[in-house]
C-alpha cells in the first residue's frame, strides 16, 4: 500500500488531503459532514447559506442526468439553490462539526444580495469556528439576479462583495467563480483586489440536459415547465481544467481550489498539475457516496510514488508550462498512425471515421478486413486511434513536413 | 507456440474491457459478494477501485488478504462464493469477479508491485511441510508477522496441486512460478526434493523450529477396489501430473474413459481432449445437477467436446471394458477405452510423519502442541480458496501459541 503524505496547505490552512466536499447538496448538515470526515475527506465546504430573510423554496423534482450507453452519469443538472434549511441550523451544525473535528477543515460558504448582508454573513459564519470562508458568486439557478452567477460575471460586484465580507471576518476568503463567462480572469482578479486570498473554480455550467419529447419541456419537469440550471459531473471537467489553467497562468501566485467533474484520482491529479492545490467534489459523491475518497487518496498516493514525489505540493502546476497558446505549438511535423494488426479485430471503425470524419487516408481490405494506410492522404490527425476499440493504433513514425526542417527523432509524440 | 492444452482458458480483460465489466458492478452498499469469500477477500472493494481507475489500490486489496490472488482469480469456483450473492444477478448476470481479479493481479505482476512486506524478525521460526496452496499462504502470512519460514517440499518444484494437479489451461505454471517467487522474495526458504518423514524427520523439524505446520494436502489418489492391478487404469492425480509435466505433449491413446464427477474428473477429461485424445467419456455416479465440479470446469469439459454421462456407477470391470449400471433406472451400458482414469477422490499421504491424519482433523491443532495442520487435511472444502482461509487461521493459531511477541 502506497503511503504518502497527501497533506497540503491552501490559503494558509492545513488540509490532511486536498479532497473536500464542494458546497452543494453533499455537505448540507452535520450528519453528512461527520460521515464525510470519518470517511477521510480533508475538508468540507458547507452548503451555501443566504441571509435568513431570503426564503428558499425548491422545486420537485430538481435533478436530471445526461447519460450515454451505460448507467453512470456523464453529466448532472441541478436546480437546488443555497441551503433550504433554517439559517441558524446551518450555523449550529457548523459550530458542532468544528468542535468535534477540530483537525478537519471546515469552510463556510455564504451568499448575499447586499454588501451589508455579505458583512453580516461573514461575521456569523466566522463565529462558528470555520477555518475559511467561500463566497458564492456563481450559482446559476438562483431565483434572484442579485445573487449567484450574475454576480460572478460582474467584476465590480465581485470586488465590492469580497470587501464587504472582509469587514465581517479575519478568515481567509476564497471566491467561487462561474464558468458562464468568456474570460474568468477579470472577475477573479477583482475578487482578489477586494481581499480574497484564493479562487474556487468552477461552479456549474448553465444547461438544459434533456427534453421530455412527449411533454415538450426540459427536464426535470415541474408542472409542465422547466428552467436552465447548473450542469456538473465528468462532462464539465474539460471546461473546468481550461479555467484553472488560465487562472494559474495569468494570475501570478494565485491559489486555486479546483472543482468540476472530479471522480477519480486521475481527474484530481489533472487539476493539481494545472495549478489547483485544493479540490472539491460534489457530483461523484451524489452518485457513488463519500466512499470514493478511498480510491481518490490511494490512487493519488500511488501516482506520487510513481512520480517519485513525497509532497503533494511538488505536483502543483507541473503541467502548466506545457500548455501553450495555439500559435506557439510546433507545426513542423506529422505523426503517422501505426497499426498493430495482431490487436486489430477487423471492425473497420477506423476506416469509417477516417473516410467520413477525416481525410480518406485509410482503404479497407475486404478480404482481410484490415485498414490500409495511404501515407499521401494521411494528415496524422489520429482520429482512427481515438475510435479504435482494440487500442490497436498508436503513434508511428514522425516526418517533417515539406518546407520545414528538424529532427523527427527529437519530437516528443507519445 | 500455444497448444490447446497450454492456452489459458478465457480471454483476459484489457484496460478497456475491465472498465466495462467493473462499470456493470452496482457498487452495492454492504456488498453481498464481500461476504461470500471464504478467504475474506473484499471483491466489492477491489472492483470499486477498478471502477475509479485505482488498479494499484485494487491489487493491494487483493494481495494483502490473499498471497495466492492470481491463482484464486483463475481457479476459484466463484459461482459458489462471491458471485453467488452478486446483486447484479437480479438484472442480468453476476459480475465476472474472477476475471476482474485476474486482470488486477496480472497488472500487479506487470508493474512489479510488492504489496506484502516481511515483518520485523521476531526471532522465531516455523517449518511448513508442503508447498501447496495452504503452505504458500501460511508462509506468506508468517513472514508478514516476522517469523522465519522454511518450506519443505517433496517434489522438485514448489506449488503442490497448483503445479502438478491443475491443468495448464486453467492455471499456467508461469502464474504459479510468480506467486511462489513473490513468497520467496518475502523471505521464505523453500527446500525442494525434501520429503518430510523420509529425507528429514518431523522430530528434526520440531527441534530446529518453534512450530511445524503440516500442509501435505490430499496428494494420494483413491482407487476403486475393482480397478486394483488393472493395467488399463490410472488415477486422475497421476494422469494430470504427467500431462502437465509434458505440457500436454505426451503420447496418449485414442480413447479415454474418466470415472468421477469432481474437478479432477473434469480436469482429466478436458486435459485428455486438449492433449489430442479424440474420444473422451466421463461417467459419474452423481446426476449432473449435483456434480461437485465447478461450473467453469464442467463448461470447459463440455466445450472441449467431452461426452458426459451422469447417474451411472461402475458395476463390473474386465480389463479395458467397464459395465455401468444406472443408480435408479433399470439401465446399463458397457464402455471400452484404451485408458481408464479414476477420479474418485484423494486422501492425505502422511506416511512417515507419525501423525494420525486418517480422518479429517478438526481445527488447526493436533495432539502435539508444537504441530499444526492446514489445507485439505483439515475438514472442509478442498478448494484453493479454502486452503488460503485455513492457512491464515492456522497462522493465527501458531502466532497465539508462540506468544506473538515482537
Amino acid at each position: 500500500m502506497a503511503v504518502k503524505d497527501l497533506s497540503i496547505d491552501f490559503l494558509g490552512v492545513h488540509f490532511d488531503n486536498p479532497f473536500c466536499l464542494a458546497s452543494s447538496p453533499v455537505g448540507n448538515c452535520y450528519e453528512m459532514c461527520r460521515k464525510a470526515y470519518q470517511a477521510g475527506w480533508g475538508g468540507v465546504y458547507f452548503k451555501s447559506v443566504a441571509p435568513a430573510s431570503f426564503a428558499i423554496n425548491e422545486v420537485s423534482p430538481r435533478f436530471d442526468t445526461l447519460k450515454k450507453e451505460g448507467t453512470d452519469f456523464v453529466g448532472f443538472k441541478n436546480m437546488e439553490q443555497t441551503s433550504e434549511r433554517p439559517f441558524e441550523d446551518s450555523m449550529a451544525d457548523m459550530a458542532r462539526l468544528k468542535k468535534e473535528f477540530p483537525n478537519k477543515v471546515l469552510i463556510a460558504s455564504i451568499m448575499g444580495p447586499t454588501e451589508a448582508d455579505w458583512t453580516e454573513l461573514a461575521r456569523r459564519a466566522t463565529a462558528t469556528g470555520a477555518d475559511m470562508l467561500e463566497l458564492n458568486f456563481s450559482c446559476p439557478q438562483m431565483t434572484t439576479h442579485a445573487m449567484g452567477s450574475d454576480v460572478g460575471t460582474n467584476p465590480e460586484l465581485c470586488e465590492k462583495y469580497v470587501a464587504a465580507a472582509k469587514r465581517g471576518t479575519d478568515l481567509p476568503i476564497v471566491a467561487k467563480m462561474t464558468p458562464n463567462i468568456t474570460d474568468m480572469v477579470p472577475s477573479a482578479e477583482a475578487a482578489l483586489r477586494g481581499g480574497a486570498a484564493g479562487i474556487s473554480a468552477i461552479n456549474t455550467v448553465k444547461s438544459i440536459a434533456n427534453l421530455d419529447l412527449q411533454n415538450l419541456v426540459g427536464m426535470p419537469m415541474i408542472d409542465g415547465k422547466s428552467s436552465v440550471s447548473g450542469y456538473s459531473g465528468k462532462a464539465v471537467k474539460p471546461i473546468a481544467l481550461r479555467f484553472v489553467n488560465e487562472l494559474y497562468k495569468r494570475i501570478p501566485g494565485v491559489q486555486i481550489s479546483g472543482i468540476g467533474g472530479i471522480e477519480t484520482w486521475e481527474d484530481a491529479a489533472e487539476f493539481i498539475l494545472l495549478g489547483a492545490r485544493n479540490l472539491q467534489v460534489c457530483t461523484a459523491i451524489m452518485e457513488y457516496g463519500y466512499r470514493i475518497i478511498d480510491d481518490l487518496t490511494s490512487g493519488l498516493a500511488y501516482y506520487m510514488e510513481e512520480r517519485g514525489v513525497d509532497h503533494l505540493e511538488d505536483l502543483v502546476g507541473l503541467a502548466s508550462e506545457n500548455m501553450l497558446p495555439a500559435e506557439e505549438l510546433d507545426r513542423s511535423y506529422k505523426v503517422y498512425p501505426a497499426f498493430d494488426m495482431d490487436k486489430c479485430v477487423g471492425c473497420g471503425r477506423c476506416y469509417v471515421s477516417c473516410y467520413d470524419g477525416a481525410h480518406q487516408a485509410l482503404a479497407w481490405d475486404e478480404e482481410t478486413r484490415r485498414p490500409v494506410l495511404d501515407r499521401e492522404r494521411c494528415v496524422g490527425c489520429h482520429l482512427c486511434a481515438l475510435v479504435c476499440p482494440a487500442r490497436a493504433i498508436s503513434k508511428g513514425d514522425v516526418v517533417i513536413k515539406p518546407g520545414f526542417a528538424g529532427d523527427p527523432a527529437a519530437k516528443k509524440v507519445c | 507456440m500455444a497448444t490447446p492444452y497450454t492456452e489459458e482458458l478465457g480471454q483476459a480483460y484489457t484496460g478497456v474491457t475491465v472498465a466495462q465489466e467493473a462499470a456493470r458492478c452496482l457498487l452495492c452498499h454492504d456488498a453481498p459478494c464481500s461476504k461470500g469469500c471464504p478467504a475474506g477477500t473484499d471483491p466489492a472493494r477491489f472492483i470499486r477501485s477498478v471502477r475509479f481507475r485505482n488498479f494499484k489500490g485494487a491489487a493491494a486489496t487483493i494481495r494483502s488478504n490473499n498471497a495466492l490472488g492470481a491463482v484464486c482469480a483463475r481457479v476459484c469456483p466463484t459461482e459458489r462464493t462471491c458471485e453467488l450473492a452478486c446483486s447484479r444477478t437480479g438484472i442480468d448476470k453476476p459480475i465476472d469477479i474472477g476475471g476482474i481479479q485476474r486482470f488486477v493481479c496480472d497488472f500487479e505482476e506487470s508493474c512489479g508491485m510488492e504489496v506484502l512486506a516481511a515483518g520485523i524478525p521476531n526471532g522465531k521460526s516455523v517449518a511448513v511441510v508442503g508447498s501447496g496452496p495452504a503452505g504458500l499462504q501460511a508462509a506468506a502470512s508468517l513472514r508478514v508477522l516476522g517469523y522465519a519460514v522454511d518450506i519443505y517440499e517433496a517434489e522438485k518444484a514448489a506449488g503442490g496441486v497448483l503445479r502438478y494437479g491443475i491443468p495448464e489451461y486453467r492455471l499456467p505454471n508461469a502464474v504459479v512460478d510468480s506467486e511462489v517467487a513473490r513468497i520467496e522474495r518475502l523471505g521464505a526458504h523453500i527446500h525442494l526434493n525434501t520429503k518430510v518423514g523420509q529425507d528429514i524427520t518431523l522430530d528434526e523439524l520440531k527441534s530446529t523450529h518453534d512450530a511445524v505446520l503440516i500442509c501435505v494436502g490430499y496428494s494420494e489418489p483413491k482407487m476403486l477396489p475393482a480397478f486394483e492391478g488393472n493395467e488399463a487404469a490410472e488415477t486422475a492425480v497421476h494422469f494430470l501430473h504427467r500431462v502437465k509435466e509434458s505440457a500436454g505433449t505426451l503420447s496418449l491413446p485414442r480413447s479415454v474413459l474418466v470415472i468421477g464427477g469432481g474437478d479432477s474428473a473434469m480436469d482429466a477429461a478436458t486435459s485428455a481432449k486438449k492433449a489430442g485424445v479424440p474420444y473422451v467419456t466421463v461417467v459419474c455416479r452423481k446426476f449432473l445437477t449435483a456434480f461437485r465440479a465447478s461450473k467453469a470446469e464442467l463448461e470447459a469439459a463440455q466445450h472441449a467436446g467431452v461426452t458426459i454421462i451422469d447417474g451411472y456407477a461402475p458395476e463390473s470391470v474386465d480389463g479395458h471394458t467397464v459395465t455401468f449400471r444406472h443408480r435408479e433406472a433399470d439401465a446399463s451400458f458397457t464402455c471400452t477405452a484404451d485408458l481408464i482414469v479414476l477420479a474418485v477422490g484423494q486422501k492425505a499421504d502422511a506416511s512417515g510423519l507419525g501423525l494420525d491424519l486418517t480422518s479429517d482433523a478438526e481445527g488447526n491443532v493436533t495432539s502435539d502442541p508444537q504441530v499444526f495442520v492446514a489445507g485439505d487435511i483439515v475438514s472442509g472444502d478442498k478448494t484453493v480458496v479454502n486452503a488460503v482461509r485455513c492457512a491464515k487461521q492456522a497462522v493465527a493459531a501458531i502466532d497465539a501459541y508462540l506468544g506473538g511477541e515482537r
